[in-house]
């Protein structure tokens, strides 16, 4: 079983509009940055050389990890994608 | 264009079906309000499905028509290092006897179908509706707006069934504002293709039989565990972690998940099979001191919403907690429909029949469990007391051998130290 290409068992309807805005110069200030490792979709990268995050919304399982672990506040929209666009389990 | 109806449900999953399914079976106009494209979309669980003893009272038949996977016969722990293991299982014949005490389900299944009985009852489903804001007038709740589409839904009662985050409940002041780490986990799961015959081969079942199996000591030091599920014909695979621990430790889900799979004792139960599907969520782990307010003016909280879930090590339970405290809603919507009352006082009812409820009394009863599970120790340090005893006393090599109390407690020593020892068994005794 490959295990790497794990993302690519689940489907999504993506919306163009993301449903989650990040102000990511806030995360330049954080100290803890838990959203890299935390969200089980790798949605969130900080770059370390460009002192840079970076979000994408396609892959994001809309399970609330970021919501719980940014202490920072760096959210200007946090919400669930609009009706049915998103991740669309199919069985699990 | 505004439509009334008497009262709304957000979240078509368990609780809100529940709800919604039970207030339209007492012949009120409800509105169920579902975000996903169709109910369970959006879902996903790592568990067993428990007796619903409020909702058999609405719904007495729904054991023979709810979509099942399998009933489970044999539960079990797995005490876990990097490659021993070290299993206990219980197989009782009163589990393969019906009422049976738990079944396997898919949600995306399972939420569909609860829902389109919700409508048979006469409730009206509204899909692909991601709640926007609540309506309130005169700081009452009295409907709410959806995402993107014009007009309103009216009611002079909401019910936020809209799961674990519950954004409904925060529009309406009763949830806080954030959330403590320390009060929630994340779950990430694999479904694994896997024939019928297969699993029962492998896992020593037969028929419709299923087995559940937990694993402690397979996160590397994160707080949480692993879990192993038999559907029909599939496996559900995960892990969970204390959101706190996880954030803290700078490990990912993912290598945490790929690692446990490679695991070889885990790698022999999931040999041949085909991934299917990778989903995750959030699980309101902070039991009774998380529960938000209940009930405000117009509006009740529901299953996850309401932080309804416990988490003792042992069992898990939220949708049994879901659907119980759905149908209790529901029945307080009614009374205050015929009461004339919607008032947070008119809807205290809802409060009244959950704490006579199993749901409360066992939330209470387990109050300590979230904080004695809050220990590093239990995640590494133990299973590998337990695996290492264990490995010890099956050894035979020729060399005399120890007293077996005194083996454990030079190996705790070593590995926990007696202090932790003692004070981790009090924790354990007073929690559970």
């Amino acid at each position: 079983m490959n295990i790497d290409e794990i993302f690519d068992y689940t489907s999504f309807t993506i919306d163009r509009e993301p449903h989650i805005v990040l102000d990511a110069q806030v995360c330049v200030g954080c100290d803890a940055r838990g959203c890299t490792n935390a969200c089980p979709a790798r949605c969130y990268t900080w770059s370390e050389e460009d002192q840079k995050m970076t979000f994408v919304h396609d892959g994001c399982l809309e399970c609330g990890t970021c919501y719980v672990v940014c202490h920072k506040k760096a959210f200007t929209r946090w919400r669930y994608p609009r009706g049915g666009f998103g991740v669309a389990y199919r069985m699990t | 264009m505004t439509k009334s109806f008497q009262a709304i449900v957000v979240g078509a999953g368990p609780a809100g079906s529940s709800a919604a399914l039970t207030m339209a079976r007492a012949g009120l106009d409800v509105a169920l309000v579902e975000r996903g494209s169709f109910p369970g979309e959006k879902n996903m669980f790592g568990g067993v499905l428990h007796r619903l003893p409020a909702l058999e009272e609405v719904f007495p038949d729904f054991w023979d028509r709810a979509p099942l996977e399998r009933h489970i016969i044999k539960k079990g722990v797995t005490f876990m290092t990097g490659d021993s293991s070290f299993n206990t299982t219980i197989e009782a014949g009163n589990f393969d006897t019906p009422p049976y005490n738990g079944y396997t389900v898919f949600r995306p299944r399972f939420d569909r179908w609860l829902a389109e009985e919700a409508v048979n009852a006469g409730a009206t489903l509204i899909t692909r509706a991601s709640v926007d804001t609540v309506i309130q007038e005169d700081g009452k709740v009295c409907g709410v707006t959806v995402l993107d589409r014009k007009g309103e839904l009216r009611a002079p009662l909401v019910i936020a069934a809209d799961g674990v985050l519950s954004f409904t409940a925060l529009k309406a002041g009763l949830r806080r504002p954030t959330f403590d780490p320390g009060q929630m986990a994340v779950g990430v799961k694999a479904l694994i293709d896997m024939p019928h015959d297969v699993i029962n081969d492998r896992f020593g079942l037969v028929r419709e039989q299923g087995f559940a199996n937990e694993f402690v000591g397979c996160t590397e030091g994160v707080r949480g565990g692993g879990f192993l599920y038999t559907n029909y014909d599939s496996l559900s695979v995960g892990l969970v972690f204390h959101l706190a621990s996880l954030k803290e430790s700078g490990k990912t889900p993912y290598d945490l998940f790929n690692a446990f799979m490679e695991q070889p004792q885990v790698a022999k139960m999931v040999r041949g099979g085909k991934l299917l599907e990778y989903s995750a969520h959030l699980i309101p782990e902070g039991g009774y001191d998380m529960i938000p307010e209940l009930c405000g003016n117009g509006i009740m909280v529901a299953g996850d919403a309401a932080a309804l879930c416990n988490a003792t090590g042992l069992n898990l339970e939220g949708i049994n907690l879901a659907s119980h405290s759905g149908v209790l809603a529901g029945r307080a919507a009614v009374e205050a429909h015929q009461n004339g009352d919607f008032s947070r006082k008119g809807l205290a009812r809802y409060r009244e029949l959950l704490d006579e409820s199993y749901v409360m009394k066992d939330l209470k009863t387990y109050r300590r469990a979230p904080k004695m599970l809050h220990n590093n120790r239990i995640y590494q340090e133990y299973p590998e007391v337990v695996c290492s005893v264990m490995e010890y006393l099956y050894r035979i090599d020729g060399a005399p051998k120890e007293n077996i109390s005194k083996l454990f407690l030079k190996t705790a020593r070593e590995k926990v130290g007696l202090q932790n020892l003692v004070a981790d068994g009090f924790s354990a005794w007073r929690a559970l």
